[in-house]
């Protein structure tokens, strides 16, 4: 014991995800994160603390707060401060995140831009990786975005903002919402001249795209090998115009929206509405089984519009409600919101694809797995779909469940069930060993079974599982 | 000369000098707007509230 405490208390790890930034970076010791600020950033993060940005930022939900460490420093020679900054409890990027939530983040990176403006300070980035959900709202957690401001400068974020925020907004709005995926594609966002060649030729007259997309990418284009310095001359930018600039970005940010098929938010919510007696009994199964584990973490893996998450949230965990369906996470995305709730972030993930790890070396975005193991994962009526629709074999589905986290709770929905029906009616059934009992033994492959219930007035099965 | 650590693109630093010129035009307008149907307004007080209100709006426009 005390072995293994000698080694950690020695062990600091930086953070793979942080070094662009030559101001700073993150590093983690004995399991607390913290971020150095390096002497080059020193005037601009004391002027952060200095002209009152930071406590309006923290006292508007802007901004992460942080505290001042006198924790040694990870690199000596270059360090002015190390911060202890609150923790985010789950990092998600903006390919899970649905149009709404995408939205907001830009919205929030505007609105810190304008604030910082206002006290001589400016974001020197507009990366969507720098804004996170925490308590449910988009927050920045690069303290060290600002620096100084200098009158009659553009803004040095304005090519990322449009790649990382308005073009794919654009692009799911006037195009495919899926588009948001190009995200995990491009590390820097949409390039603007994808972009432009996607949207629809009716927005090169929209007031806002065709300047800030289609423009752009042409300006890209004509201007690709001058340099910055050349391109500018001695043309200088008011703080008027820089602040005109902002608002045109946030009006052509607001302006986007997406509704699935053309239907309206109430639809989504009570066509998916579940009743019955079922349903009823399976969710007093699943919180009388969550209130004896007390876990931090759930994952509720194919949560649609997160009423199980829910319940799940109620035992004080923070829960990762994940959906394949962008309009259910968008919906799930608006409960969230409508009711302040703060220990549930819902999120697009296709669990027969699930986020890899990118970026440099594999490394600057961790996979979903990586960023587990949760204590619970809740997988209600999804196996079903993993095993027949997808044509996974059950323990499969069983191995990578138990690579997710500790506990299982997992429904079983028989073939004679009305929706494993519809996913037979156009395949042919090869399905020999979807059964209970293969069910059971598949699953005892990599779980022990520790409580089971017939679901009643149906023929579905939950059952609580741990891992082996 | 300026250093960045982000390279801002010289095309994006041209059309933002377009773009934000006509963007802070209209913001100069409509503020002067503002004034001159603030000089002339019967009810000045209540013109004033209203002013005060967009402001508020604008600080409180994320909380």
């Amino acid at each position: 014991m005390m072995k293994t405490k000698m080694k950690t208390k020695t062990k600091t790890i930086s953070l793979v995800s942080s070094f662009r930034d030559p101001g700073g970076f993150l590093f983690t010791r004995e399991g607390v994160l913290y971020r150095q600020v390096n002497q080059v950033c020193a005037e601009d993060y004391t002027r952060l603390m200095d002209s009152g940005l930071y406590e309006k930022l923290v006292k508007a939900g802007l901004l992460i707060p942080h505290t001042e460490s006198d924790t040694q420093p990870a690199d000596d020679k270059r360090a002015f401060k190390v911060l202890c900054p609150e923790v985010v409890p789950f990092i998600s990027y903006p390919y899970e995140w649905s149009f709404g939530q995408l939205q907001d983040a830009a919205l929030v990176t505007l609105s810190i831009q304008k604030r910082a403006l206002r006290l001589g300070m400016s974001l020197k980035d507009a990366s969507a990786y720098n804004i996170q959900f925490y308590k449910g709202k988009p927050v920045l957690i690069d303290t060290l975005s600002f620096e100084i401001y200098k009158e009659g400068e553009p803004w040095v974020g304005y090519r990322q903002f449009c790649q990382h925020f308005l073009a794919p907004l654009a692009l799911m709005a006037y195009r495919d919402v899926r588009l948001s995926q190009l995200l995990r594609v491009y590390i820097d966002g949409v390039p603007l001249d994808i972009a432009s060649q996607l949207l629809p030729g009716r927005t090169r007259w929209n007031l806002g795209l065709s300047p800030h997309i289609h423009l752009h990418a042409r300006a890209q284009k004509h201007f690709a090998d001058v340099s910055v310095n050349d391109a500018r001359g001695k043309r200088k930018m008011s703080k008027e115009a820089l602040l005109g600039l902002i608002e045109s970005l946030r009006s052509s940010i607001r302006k986007l929206e997406w509704k699935p098929g053309g239907t309206e938010w109430a639809d989504y919510y009570s066509d998916n509405n579940y009743t019955g007696s079922a349903f009823e009994h399976k969710k007093v199964l699943v919180g009388d089984w969550l209130s004896k584990l007390a876990p931090k973490i759930i994952w509720d893996l194919g949560a649609n519009t997160g009423v199980f998450s829910r319940i799940a949230a109620e035992t004080g965990a923070y829960v990762i409600s994940s959906d394949i369906d962008p309009a259910a996470v968008e919906a799930n995305y608006r409960l969230v919101k409508e009711s302040n709730q703060g220990d549930l972030l819902p999120l697009v993930l296709d669990l027969t694809n699930p986020s890899p790890s990118l970026g440099w070396e594999n490394r600057e975005r961790d996979s979903f797995l990586q960023r587990g193991p949760a204590d619970v994962v809740l997988a209600l009526a999804l196996v079903h779909h993993l095993a027949i629709s997808n044509n996974v074999p059950l323990e499969r589905v069983a191995e990578f469940l138990s690579g997710c986290g500790e506990w299982l709770i997992v429904e079983f929905v028989p073939k004679s069930d009305s929706q494993v029906q519809k996913l037979l009616r156009s395949r042919v059934d090869i399905f020999k060993e979807y059964t209970h009992s293969g069910f059971e033994s598949a699953f005892g492959q990599w779980f022990t079974i520790q409580a089971s219930s017939l679901v009643r007035d149906s023929e579905r099965w939950l059952f609580l599982m741990r891992r082996k | 000369m300026i250093w960045l650590y982000l390279d801002p693109g010289s095309g994006s630093f041209l059309i933002q000098l377009l773009i934000a010129s006509a963007a802070g035009l209209v913001i100069v307008f409509a503020t002067s707007w503002r004034k001159i149907k603030r000089l002339f307004s019967k009810n000045k007080a209540e013109t004033e509230e209203s002013n005060d209100e967009d402001e508020n709006e604008d600080e409180n426009e994320d909380d």
